[in-house]
């Protein structure tokens, strides 16, 4: 079918026109992504920072003077100061100022060492710097942990990660504002007979419907991310140490992710505005369009599936298969003569 | 040139059209009259290559509307203007037409010119920037024939252009048909006003899912009712009527008051035979004149109405 894009662009920019004159339109468009991107990261991310204890990345300072070593052995009650303790396994011991390295360290008390590549359990370590090291059932007050994730930056990271949800959910929802009053708008105004019977194609018609719904959700998406993006470094850097977006998860998601979301959501607004015969339907039907997005995030959100690159290409990947369908849908379903007859 | 050859189209088991034969000339103003549902909307439609013919097809300018490639150039050059204007009503006058005339592919140069003119014409040039869902129902409708006329198509269809309009506005309508008549455009209109169709056509198709009947009013007058002759005499006496009823050409005769109504077969022969035979026995004939049949009695007969 023949696709003439001065025909696709004269239906663009005359839909663009019409949303400028809609005030509900208007209104959408620039609340939404308000309330999105600026009103919940807030709403969000600060009670973690004030609920959890900072963290930081800096090691102690602890002037360790090593006079000694100890390796390969196991150590039961024995105090041990200035000693550098390599491959040991310490049981009911008092350890201060040592440099300790894959160690294993049960019912101990550690102070102002420096701990890496161990595992502790059911200890005191107080006031040691603690590299690639797991501790359970054990006290660290004063100590810092270097090289793993706190749980304040482990919380803060999930919390990120539902944000995306609400920067997904922009472009599975404003499609379908916009569409509702696009397509049904049009069959009430009954305006849809003097523009088929112009010299266009089934296809550029919907290519310019779809183009003029897809560019300002996308841009709209886009420019909601910046925001977002500010207001979570702002919040979480003096905490964390370091910007914590956008990282490749998030720039994914942005821009590629959403407007495959928008696209799929345009096309079933298609599809469903080809059923429907009034706005507000349109628009609830239209809101079933969200659940893949909210059903992605629960899934990541509780365990099941992590949030990383490759779960995310194969979630883009979905997304435009789905495109596909939802494009060979919307191509059956805007037929001229589907549209005057059937589109009541 | 219009032809339909055999059109008809269903819908669900539901005839709408069914064997249509027609044939307009360029530059010819035709009405399709008909009772709602008579299928003259979606003859149109079908015309227009809106909607696809179940039977038959049609011909525009000579181009098959089944044909993909030919239904493009058939709607540029064609300007419908559908039963409701069906207007954007948040953009201008001037806006609406620029839509349109972009997608008809009007150069920027021709499009200007054109929008101007049609606006200027119709008296909305002080109003082009408002948004014409402020407009009244008139002038929405002068917005969409400008609309239908924003190409230059050469051929018009209208769809009841004048329904729902006040009489001012519906005669500010018409005379704007009557000029696009005078420059030579083909009119296809569809109306359920018959003062409208007479006016405006030349020739006149009466449509009930099949076409009745197509001519100009005077032949389906003619062809509905004859061609009768009112003879206005001073006082009639049965003996004319006996007289008239014996003559060779006199097809029917009967008293109205005292009026004779002769209906023969070529008036301008038969008339002065029938004048002399009436004087020749007495008669004083007031006056002659032909018996017009209104559309109305013609569209009336032949929908079953009366």
């Amino acid at each position: 079918m023949r696709l003439r894009w001065d025909k696709v662009s004269t239906i663009v920019r005359k839909e663009m026109a019409e949303y400028r004159k809609n005030r509900y339109i208007l209104l959408t468009l620039i609340l939404m992504p308000l309330v999105m991107c600026t009103v919940l990261p807030l709403v969000y991310v600060i009670p973690i920072t004030l609920l959890s204890p900072p963290p930081t990345d800096q090691p102690l300072d602890l002037s360790i003077r090593v006079e000694g070593l100890l390796e390969d052995q196991q150590l039961v009650n024995v105090s041990i100061n200035n000693y550098r303790i390599e491959n040991v396994e310490l049981v009911n011991c008092a350890v201060g100022s040592c440099e300790i390295v894959n160690c294993t360290i049960y019912s101990c008390v550690v102070s102002y060492s420096n701990i890496s590549d161990s595992q502790a359990s059911s200890s005191i370590i107080s006031h040691c710097n603690i590299w690639s090291s797991t501790t359970i059932n054990t006290i660290n007050p004063g100590s810092v942990f270097l090289g793993v994730e706190s749980e304040l930056e482990q919380n803060l990271k999930l919390i990120v990660n539902a944000l995306l949800l609400f920067i997904l959910l922009i472009p599975s929802v404003l499609p379908t504002v916009i569409a509702s009053y696009s397509f049904v708008g049009e069959k009430l105004s009954r305006s849809l007979e003097p523009l088929l019977a112009t010299p266009t194609t089934d296809l550029e018609l919907l290519m310019g419907k779809t183009m003029a719904i897809l560019l300002p959700t996308v841009l709209i998406t886009w420019l909601s991310a910046i925001p977002m993006i500010i207001i979570v470094d702002v919040v979480t850097q003096p905490l964390l140490g370091y910007f914590l977006l956008p990282d490749e998860i998030w720039l994914l998601a942005v821009i590629l992710i959403a407007p495959l979301f928008a696209v799929l959501s345009v096309l079933l607004n298609v599809v469903i505005s080809s059923k429907v015969t009034d706005v507000r339907s349109s628009q609830q039907i239209g809101g079933i369009i969200v659940l893949p997005a909210i059903a992605f995030f629960i899934i990541t959100l509780v365990g099941l599936v992590i949030l990383s690159l490759t779960n995310m290409l194969l979630f883009a990947a979905i997304i435009l298969a789905l495109d596909a369908l939802a494009f060979y849908l919307a191509v059956k379903a805007f037929k001229r003569e589907e549209i005057l007859v059937r589109w009541r | 040139m219009i032809e339909t050859v055999g059109l008809g189209r269903r819908f669900e088991g539901t005839v709408a059209v069914e064997d249509l034969n027609l044939s307009i000339k360029d530059g010819e103003a035709f009405a399709f009259l008909g009772p709602n549902g008579a299928g003259k909307t979606t003859t149109v439609r079908m015309l227009c290559c809106l909607i696809a013919p179940t039977t038959g097809t049609a011909y525009i300018n000579k181009l098959d509307l089944r044909d993909a490639e030919s239904q493009l150039k058939i709607r540029q050059s064609i300007g419908l203007l559908p039963e409701n204007p069906g207007l954007y009503e948040s953009l201008g006058a001037y806006r609406n037409l620029d839509f349109f005339a972009r997608l008809y592919g009007v150069s920027a140069k021709d499009r200007e010119k054109r929008i101007t003119e049609l606006l200027k014409t119709l008296n909305l040039w002080d109003r082009r920037e408002e948004a014409v869902g402020k407009f009244s129902k008139g002038m929405k409708q002068k917005v969409a024939i400008a609309r239908a006329l924003v190409h230059e198509p050469e051929y018009i269809f209208l769809d009841e252009p004048t329904a729902a309009l006040d009489p001012e506005a519906a005669k500010t309508v018409r005379d704007f048909l009557l000029e696009l008549k005078k420059e030579g455009r083909t009119i296809f209109l569809n109306t359920h006003n018959l003062d409208e169709a007479q006016r405006v056509c030349d020739r006149i198709g009466v449509l009930r899912t099949r076409l009745l009947a197509v001519g100009t009013p005077d032949e389906l007058a003619s062809r509905f009712f004859g061609r009768a002759t009112l003879f206005q005499l001073r006082e009639v006496r049965p003996e004319h009527l006996q007289a008239l009823r014996s003559m060779p050409n006199v097809l029917d005769v009967r008293q109205e008051d005292s009026s004779l109504i002769v209906q023969v077969s070529d008036p301008k022969h038969d008339n002065p035979a029938i004048v002399s035979r009436l004087v020749a026995m007495g008669a004083e004939v007031s006056y002659v004149e032909e018996v017009k049949r209104s559309l109305e009695d013609i569209y009336l007969k032949l929908v079953g109405g009366g």
